[in-house]
């Protein structure tokens, strides 16, 4: 132990950290995107939580603010969980240029 | 987060749909992947619980325009304030005596609610000397807060966690074993709550004096104990998954730690079969860490008599059955790996009637069933609504006989593969019982690491305290 003994309180411990320092670099965000007219959104889904319902519902209400929008649906983006959720990650920036993707949803996670 | 996250890499902006309760989760994990502002649109509440009205109102008036805000009011560009400086391995980050060191560990969220021992810089080199690695040597990297794990910071928590400085080769073979990234130490928050289960094999076993005997699962020996502490020590640590006032720990009910399985390998050799090490593809002696998730562990399953039929029956009846509610993860992810312990009495009981493992595997595969519509019906309780075994059997992705009839009632398997079926021989070779360990499907599928000792082991184990030696 090396503690060094206090006068009164016994001995003292001076103690190390018990993290790591964090590896990970600083993603910076796409650009905004305040127009959808004319835009392609791709809906990602882990086939969790209800998503096969809110979708719908999300691409009325995407519809009807924004006429000339394309959604490419999560039953053509597949599935991004399970068995091969990490290689579909890896892929992904391939599938969403593939599909000419402006703007991402990603669901649901809970 | 991972897949927003990528997208955002890839430049394309990305809206995560989270439910409330798993914001900070959410934050926690994008940080972890460098945004410290992802773009969320928070769903009011729990999706699973709310009527149909609830979620189509939620979805247009809450979901859709955060998703829009998610999109536009955003600074291209930023990625957030910058990480504050974090001290240096060797730093004083803390003096005090014992007890206020446990008040700051236990502020600063690095404890885990029992006392520490407090992690001096020569507690740690203590430690050092039991390997050969140099202490700033980078293991791999923790999700989800993306933490490097070194082999500092290993003995660093082994310190706090109780251990032995020469149970540290243990220690780096069990990080080395959840940095798998098969292990997917990201998810290992999950809300199922699965604590990692660490089993051991090898000479190690006796040189460190692990249990393998009676009580084998309880607290009360140091090895079992302090190394099963040490591992979710360091996932609460390194991996950063703590529970509330933490946020990356959504365990929904979760249970504690579990004790090092240590297999009793006299008498697997006694039975004439091989250790649980070797079915997991090393030679017979190897000293081997193999580590994996498990949700949940069946009752005390007591079987008795010379017929080995008998004691496997049972099995399946009991801990077949304790199986049975999980068994839809396995038809979901195709991934499951059971481990059954048996006694030393048991297992000789059916080795003695000449059975081996394969036979044991071979008949709870063929006969431990569960009825289709409950398999179904607990999947859609989870989270996974679309569940249904017609469509997967379909759609190939599983084989014809998981739906022969529309009957729910008809009889599906439980066990997805005869061979991922395990057996470990552990506990009082006085008494005939068995139990299941439940694991988690593809959250923390086993990895098994050999465990790398100094050159000079030999040396540092005979000099060590008698009670971790051979002769112990």
């Amino acid at each position: 132990m090396s503690a060094s003994e206090g006068a009164s309180r016994g001995p003292v411990f001076d103690v190390v950290w018990p993290l790591g320092r964090v590896a990970s670099k600083e993603v910076p965000l796409a650009p905004a995107l305040p127009d959808l007219n004319g835009k392609t959104v791709c809906e990602l889904w882990d086939w969790l939580f209800r998503g096969d319902q809110m979708y719908p519902l999300i691409n009325e209400e995407l519809r009807r603010r924004f006429p000339d929008i394309r959604i490419v649906g999560h039953e053509t983006m597949g599935n991004m969980h399970g068995t091969h959720g990490r290689a579909y990650v890896a892929n992904l920036a391939e599938l969403l240029r593939q599909h000419g993707a402006d703007a991402v949803i990603a669901a649901v996670g809970a | 987060m991972r897949a927003s996250v990528a997208a955002e890499k890839a430049g394309v902006p990305a809206v995560s749909i989270i439910a409330a309760p798993f914001l900070e989760l959410a934050r926690a994990a994008a940080k972890g992947l460098g945004v410290t502002e992802p773009s969320i649109a928070a769903y009011p509440g729990r999706p699973m619980i709310d009527t149909d009205d609830e979620l189509r109102e939620k979805v247009k008036n809450s979901l859709v325009p955060q998703i829009l805000a998610g999109w536009s009011e955003r600074v291209s560009g930023a990625s957030g304030t910058r990480r504050p400086d974090e001290p240096r391995p060797r730093d004083v980050v803390f003096s005090g005596s014992f007890q206020q060191v446990q008040d700051y560990f236990d502020d600063q969220l690095w404890s885990d609610g029992l006392p520490v021992a407090p992690p001096t810089v020569a507690s740690v080199e203590e430690f050092l000397r039991y390997t050969d690695r140099q202490a700033d040597e980078i293991v791999g990297v923790c999700p989800p807060e993306s933490r490097e794990a070194t082999i500092w910071n290993i003995a660093v928590n082994g310190v706090m966690a109780g251990c032995r400085p020469e149970y540290m080769p243990v220690l780096i073979a069990v990080v080395e074993a959840i940095l798998d990234p098969e292990f997917l130490l990201e998810d290992a928050g999950a809300t199922p709550g699965w604590e990692p289960l660490i089993i051991l094999n090898g000479p190690i076993i006796k040189e460190l004096n692990f249990n393998h005997g009676t009580g084998v699962m309880r607290v009360g020996r140091r090895a079992n104990t302090s190394v099963g502490r040490f591992l979710r020590l360091f996932m609460r640590n390194v991996a950063g998954q703590r529970i509330p006032p933490g946020v990356t720990d959504k365990a929904t009910i979760g249970y504690t730690f579990n004790v090092v399985l240590a297999e009793d390998e006299d008498a697997v050799r006694e039975l004439g079969w091989e250790p649980y090490s070797v079915d997991r593809g090393f030679a017979r002696g190897e000293n081997v860490v193999t580590v994996q998730s498990c949700v949940s562990i069946t009752p005390p399953t007591y079987s008795s008599g010379s017929d080995a039929l008998n004691h496997v029956q049972i099995m399946s009846e009991v801990i077949g059955q304790g199986f049975a509610y999980w068994a839809y993860t396995s038809m979901r992810h195709r991934r499951w790996y059971p481990v059954i312990v048996m006694s030393p009495s048991v297992a000789k009981a059916i080795a003695d009637d000449g059975w081996n493992k394969d036979d044991i595997r071979k008949y709870l595969y063929e006969n431990t069933r569960m009825q289709a519509g409950l398999a179904e019906k607990y999947a859609r309780n989870t989270a996974l609504n679309d569940f249904d075994l017609k469509d997967m059997v379909a759609r190939g992705v599983l084989p014809p006989e998981y739906h022969e009839s529309d009957d729910p009632q008809r009889l599906i398997r439980v066990f997805y593969k005869s061979e991922w079926i395990h057996f470990v021989v552990a506990g009082d070779p006085g008494r005939s019982q068995a139990r299941g360990y439940v694991q988690s499907h593809r959250h923390g599928v086993p990895v098994s690491r050999r465990i790398g000792l100094p050159s000079n082991w030999r040396q540092l184990i005979e000099s060590s305290d008698e009670r971790c030696s051979l002769s112990g």
